[in-house]
């Protein structure tokens, strides 16, 4: 009995040394910590670089990131994706050196900078497309135009269960020049479920494709909210593919990862009907392409050694990750103009 | 032992003739077996669980072998890898033992064995009870505020809070309220007589307490540490509000010492990783998330069988 005693006492004391142990190297680090981060310098650069915002554009700045990486491993790098809104609250707030965006900042983010302070330069890095879906087995539906989407999913779709429901909005919407060409619709059951409003998708879907009618229709909402909301992007493509006369919409790359389950419907922007494709998006000739942004802090470029040559990686070599990731690369003239942007910060 | 309840058994069967005589007894059959498919059910439902996820990881164990467990990791769903998050999930547990476990205990022995019961304690109590059932992803919140944002970058300065030690803390006292109670039920069991005999022969209370209480507790109070362990090993919400880095790629500065990981550099957790790699687009990644929640369940089997075998041959010590 004595023996285990004293081993659990033996124990006891060493966790008790441990934990001072913690606390003194705590005590000690804070007091140097700016010096600590520069400190295991091997050779070249080092310091640590920390990215946000949107979850489209996070696996282009990772692949970037990564590259950069081996390139430079003194440099420590985390590249997160908890939506564009997310990453600019963040941004503003001085606590992160890049903020991926997949929308352009917002007036209300440009004051949150300003009064705190943070400069910023804005910079396109690649271009992605709004895929609208349904099922593969939905072949009643295969092109709809923006009036299409407003009668589907427009602020005055609450309560709509059925495709059909949307006919009369859509003849009301025809009438004033607004397009709903593609009604009537089916008698079957109108399933969402598309983004919520913290993502980017949903602000990029918004503006392009329903904006325009709801001022028109002087409506205060952007859509209906009696949809199936998710961050969770699976979770959509899952719903829509499961379901034969589903509805909703994710950026491009999750449309071409799952194009087996998943069939994008073609938009019609007033040119003819076009399916979200690589050459579509990039010429514009596709409706619901938007452009995609990273915001670098030019605060923290001050402050930061390894954030300037980070961000002439991203617009070197790092646009060839834009098409690995499964975006839309820019053409020739607008990187151009995104390096001229960038330089003329420098 | 075993003689002895062969023993009652018999008698048990002789007394129940007595009394039924040739009647059937339908109750008794019907209630053994309703609990039997009760357990049944909760075990089918374990085998399909890890049924499932085995299934659906074998892919990445054959292509990928260890790879996927040593790599750091990667945008590239298959060059991918946990390590990280298993390193992140360890650290985290060694802080949580190291706080909570101490601290916990001596709590709990505090009220159990010195506090008198006045209202203050039955106060203390009641809340330590309510605190127990405060859902984690609160503690999150508290553990952003005040570990992240007030002491890590408020008073000690640091540029980001966003480390392990602060998603340790802010588990430690998650799991804090648990290792009390659970601590407090285990010296409720040791039976009052093992105290008065002691205090009989003239000693202390301390002395009653080390020599006696906590030797006939701690097999109890070790099995409440391993399930509340295994708990904070599990957790993902409360980390990821406390700063865990939810990402397909993040790097410390190479070389970087293993205090300067755990105290100034982010850091995520298998959990974490998991929830991760469920929402990202490539179709590998539903194999890849498979094979974490298998790593994170060998690890807590392999942590929960190690404790519960040092728990029976600590038994077996204070036995002799």
């Amino acid at each position: 009995m004595n023996f285990a005693d004293q081993r659990l006492l033996r124990w006891g004391a060493a966790l008790s040394a441990l934990l001072l142990l913690a606390a003194a190297c705590g005590g000690d680090d804070d007091s140097d910590a700016p010096a600590s981060t520069a400190a295991p310098a091997t050779e070249g650069l080092t310091g640590s670089i920390e990215v946000s915002g949107s979850s489209t554009v996070e696996p282009i700045t990772a692949l970037v990131a990564e590259r950069f990486n081996s390139a430079h491993p003194g440099v420590g790098i985390s590249v997160e994706g908890p939506g564009t809104g997310d990453g600019f609250q963040r941004f503003c707030a001085g606590e992160i050196d890049i903020s991926d965006a997949s929308r352009a900042i917002k007036v209300s983010e440009v004051e949150a900078c300003a009064e705190a302070g943070v400069e910023w330069v804005e910079l396109k890095i690649a271009f992605d497309g709004v895929s609208v879906l349904t099922s593969p087995d939905n072949d009643a539906v295969s092109c709809l135009d923006t009036g299409d989407l407003y009668a589907l999913v427009g602020a005055e779709s609450e309560g709509f269960r059925s495709w059909s429901d949307a006919d009369g909005l859509a003849s009301e919407l025809a009438a004033a020049g607004l397009g709903g060409s593609g009604a009537p619709y089916p008698d079957a059951p109108l399933v969402i479920t598309a983004p919520g409003e913290e993502s980017g998708t949903f602000d990029a879907f918004v503006e392009l494709a329903l904006e325009d009618i709801t001022e028109e229709r002087g409506q205060d909402e952007p859509t209906r909210v009696d949809y199936q909301a998710s961050a969770n992007d699976n979770v959509i493509v899952d719903n829509v593919s499961s379901n034969p006369t589903s509805f909703g919409w994710v950026g491009f790359a999750f449309y071409v990862e799952n194009s087996s389950v998943l069939k994008a419907i073609e938009i019609d922007g007033g040119g003819g009907c076009v399916a979200p494709s690589i050459v579509s998006i990039a010429d514009g000739s596709y409706p619901l392409s938007r452009p995609l942004f990273i915001y670098v802090s030019l605060s923290r470029l001050a402050e930061n050694p390894a954030l300037g040559p980070f961000v002439d990686f991203y617009l070197g070599d790092g646009f060839f990750s834009v098409a690995e990731a499964g975006y839309v690369t820019l053409p020739d003239d607008e990187i151009s103009a995104t390096r001229a942007a960038w330089a003329g910060v420098g | 032992m075993t003689a002895r309840t062969m023993g009652s058994r018999v008698t048990q069967e002789m007394l129940r003739r007595a009394l039924e005589g040739r009647r059937v007894n339908i109750v008794n059959p019907l209630v053994a077996l309703t609990l039997l498919i009760s357990l049944l059910a909760s075990l089918a439902i374990l085998v399909v669980l890890l049924w499932d996820v085995v299934a659906k990881s074998m892919p990445v164990w054959q292509e990928r072998g260890w790879s996927v467990i040593t790599n750091d990791l990667s945008p590239r769903p298959a060059e991918t890898g946990m390590i990280q998050g298993i390193f992140g999930s360890v650290m985290l547990t060694v802080i949580v033992v190291v706080l909570s476990f101490p601290l916990g205990v001596a709590a709990a022995i505090y009220l159990e064995e010195y506090a008198r019961d006045t209202r203050i304690t039955r106060l203390l109590v009641a809340n330590i009870r309510n605190l127990a059932g405060v859902p984690s992803i609160v503690y999150g919140l508290l553990g952003l505020s005040v570990f992240v944002k007030l002491i890590l970058e408020g008073v000690l300065g640091q540029i980001s809070g966003r480390t392990l030690i602060a998603g340790g803390l802010t588990l430690s006292m998650l799991v804090l309220s648990i290792m009390v109670i659970t601590t407090q039920e285990a010296l409720r069991a040791v039976p009052l007589a093992i105290r008065e005999a002691s205090f009989g022969v003239g000693a202390t209370p301390w002395q009653t307490i080390r020599h006696h209480v906590l030797p006939v507790a701690s097999p109890a109070i070790f099995t409440g540490s391993v399930l509340t362990l295994a708990r904070a090993f599990g957790e993902s919400a409360p980390l990821l509000l406390a700063g865990a880095v939810l990402s397909t790629f993040f790097a410390a500065p190479e070389g970087t010492p293993i205090t300067d990981l755990v105290l100034g550099e982010k850091y995520t957790a298998l959990p974490i990783i998991i929830y991760n790699w469920s929402r990202q687009p490539q179709q590998e990644y539903i194999a890849l998330t498979a094979a974490a929640i298998v790593a994170l369940l060998v690890i807590l089997l392999v942590v929960n069988t190690g404790t519960i075998l040092a728990r029976d041959a600590l038994e077996r010590r204070n036995r002799m």
